[in-house]
């Protein structure tokens, strides 16, 4: 396939996907929301996704209403023993094959990952499980996946190796064959005060060993050398992954959640997210999400869910 | 976000008395074009101390115009640094500016007891950003002066900026202490610190300000995010600067608004007694100019 280089193409896919193999089917924890029926809507008459609304069908309805929505273009799951209860309703149809993606409506956060980690009906495969934003920034010709700026807080060197590796497969499920991969620092030369650097060499040098596959790795990088080639050039920094990375790893969820959020709100820009290492895409957005952010998680899920590695 | 954009730093310097500026090391292409720039713009007046032929030769090369402008010539980066901080703390010039000099030779320098610029305050970098997305001006703070700063380095952080507000204008500056979320979490040291400090402001122990956290960065330049994830405060939405946790939160937050958001900005050291000009390399010629601006306002008495 071609590489996705916007998240419009991104869109674009998912509606080829949907057109060739039929929609595919979504299970959504707690659908007690007309923000969330809308994102999966908007997917729907894209043709990509078909919805498995879980939680108080009432409620369900009440949304629907709400939003304009007909609900004769979905199944309802009426689930009403609690939001533990649904979140592990949801996470059985995706566990037992009647579903194919997991996402997170209006379910505390805290529910929708016991559901999702659940030893029996959940979606563990003894990956680490980790967290990536995607983003098409304005003036930059590709998208950029950083990770994890919301799963693992504090990542060791294992764990960093590990969000690493399933962030390449979303990159390479995206078509980005063999993705750059920058390990971020605050400065781009080895600090031994400075945690982030250290390991930064250390999975630059397991790439080199195959030890990290399917992508090229390189740093400790600052954020400017990563993405601009003209400040690489400046500095002396003499790499393949300088200027052009497409995987940004960030060293803890503090540095990485600031600057997503710096993205979001000062650039020009599309943001949406997925949850990697489960047995199946994940979605989980949040409520300050645009719509079209939902959507776009949704599309991303949609081509992962057909990647085959 | 009071200030709503940086400009007035140009127009302050243009219409008050002009500031002397000792610029430590000028030998440098972005040094030079930046201290020219300024002359030129009226800004600041510059003193250059180190090496003179190599400057002039670089100037040369450049088609710089170094006239009018004072030397001391002074070929050894130590002694310049040590002149150009003497200017400063005898009077003769009123702010100093890094130039082609190590970091660390320049603040043994400042920070030399009997001649240099102590002031018993630890050293922070604030930056105050501009971006086009927002409605106004954007500071953050340390930039990179402590990389880990545990929380009395941050009180030290926030009164250096609450000086620097203050004598920009901004009377009561709203401060951001950012974590990745808006909540206390045991196991996140950022929200921890992020809570004593709003306390302490609380308690009268910070003071000049007005102190919330913890916040995540879309709390707090966005009342939408804020009132969305249902968080009544006076700070969220409305920050003037964020206090960050880490370098590396810094650096990420400071080059997204630089390099991927269209930004600019103007950035001193606060805590000597007199500010400290330092730009990058790769700052526009706009945030060098803005920077030195800065420095020269911070100075005024």
């Amino acid at each position: 396939m071609e590489q996705l280089r916007s998240l419009t193409a991104l869109l674009d896919y998912a509606k080829r996907i949907g057109a060739e193999k039929g929609p595919r089917k979504v299970a959504i924890a707690l659908a007690e929301d007309a923000g969330v029926l809308e994102a999966i809507e908007a997917a729907r008459k894209e043709g990509f996704a078909f919805g498995i609304l879980v939680g108080n069908g009432d409620k369900i309805k009440a949304e629907a209403d709400k939003a304009g929505i007909d609900l004769a273009n979905y199944e309802v799951v009426d689930e009403r023993r609690g939001e533990a209860q649904v979140g592990l309703t949801a996470v059985q149809l995706v566990s037992s094959g009647k579903a194919d993606i997991f996402m997170k409506g209006m379910i505390h956060t805290n529910y929708f990952l016991k559901a999702l980690l659940n030893k029996e009906i959940g979606l563990r495969t003894g990956k680490t499980i980790s967290h990536c934003y995607f983003h098409e920034v304005k003036g930059y010709d590709r998208i950029f996946f950083i990770a994890d700026a919301a799963f693992n807080m504090y990542p060791d060197l294992k764990t960093k190796a590990d969000i690493l590796a399933n962030t390449v497969g979303l990159a390479r499920s995206f078509g980005v064959e063999c993705p750059k991969a920058a390990v971020l620092a605050a400065v781009e030369v080895v600090n031994p005060d400075m945690p982030a650097t250290l390991d930064a060499a250390a999975i630059t040098q397991m790439n080199r060993r195959g030890q990290i596959k399917n992508c090229l790795v390189d740093g400790p990088f600052a954020l400017d050398n990563a993405v601009s080639e003209e400040s690489a050039r400046h500095k002396g920094i003499v790499s393949e992954v300088a200027g052009k990375a497409d995987i940004l790893l960030v060293p803890n969820i503090d540095a990485g959640n600031m600057m997503v959020k710096a993205l979001v709100y000062f650039s020009e820009n599309k943001t949406a997210g997925l949850i990697l290492g489960a047995s199946a895409p994940v979605v989980l957005t949040s409520r300050s999400d645009t719509i079209e952010a939902k959507t776009l998680s949704i599309a991303a899920a949609v081509a992962l869910s057909v990647f085959k590695g | 976000m009071q200030l709503k954009n940086l400009d007035f730093l140009l127009e302050k310097c243009k219409s008050a008395p002009r500031m002397t500026l000792a610029v430590a090391c000028p030998q440098g292409d972005d040094i030079l074009e930046a201290v020219v720039d300024a002359a030129r713009e009226g800004v600041v007046d510059p003193v250059l101390v180190g090496n003179r032929s190599r400057s002039e030769a670089i100037a040369e090369e450049l088609g710089l115009d170094l006239s009018g402008i004072a030397f001391v010539d002074e070929p050894n980066d130590a002694l310049a640094a040590e002149k150009a901080v003497k200017m400063v703390s005898s009077g003769e010039a009123h702010l100093l500016m890094k130039g082609n000099v190590k970091t660390a030779v320049l603040l043994k320098a400042v920070l030399n007891k009997e001649w240099g610029l102590r002031s018993g305050s630890l050293l922070s970098h604030l930056f105050l950003f501009q971006v086009p997305r927002m409605p106004g001006v954007i500071g953050m703070s340390d930039g990179g002066m402590t990389m880990y700063p545990d929380l009395p380095t941050k009180v030290g952080i926030v009164e250096n900026a609450v000086w620097a507000y203050h004598r920009i204008g901004v009377e009561c500056p709203k401060i951001a202490a950012l974590a990745a979320v808006e909540v206390v979490n045991p196991d996140m040291q950022a929200t921890l610190d992020a809570a004593a400090l709003a306390q302490m402001n609380r308690r009268g122990q910070i003071k000049g300000c007005l102190i919330d956290g913890p916040l995540a960065l879309d709390n707090a330049v966005s009342a939408e995010a804020a009132r969305i994830k249902g968080i009544d405060s006076p700070v969220a939405g409305e920050a003037d600067m964020l206090l960050v946790p880490s370098i590396e939160a810094g650096n990420f937050v400071g080059k997204v608004m630089m390099y991927m958001s269209g930004g600019k900005g103007a950035g001193v050291i606060l805590g000597a007694r007199r500010p400290i000009v330092l730009t990058s390399r790769f700052d526009n010629a706009e945030t060098k100019r803005l920077s030195i601006a800065f420095g020269a306002v911070l100075s005024m008495s």
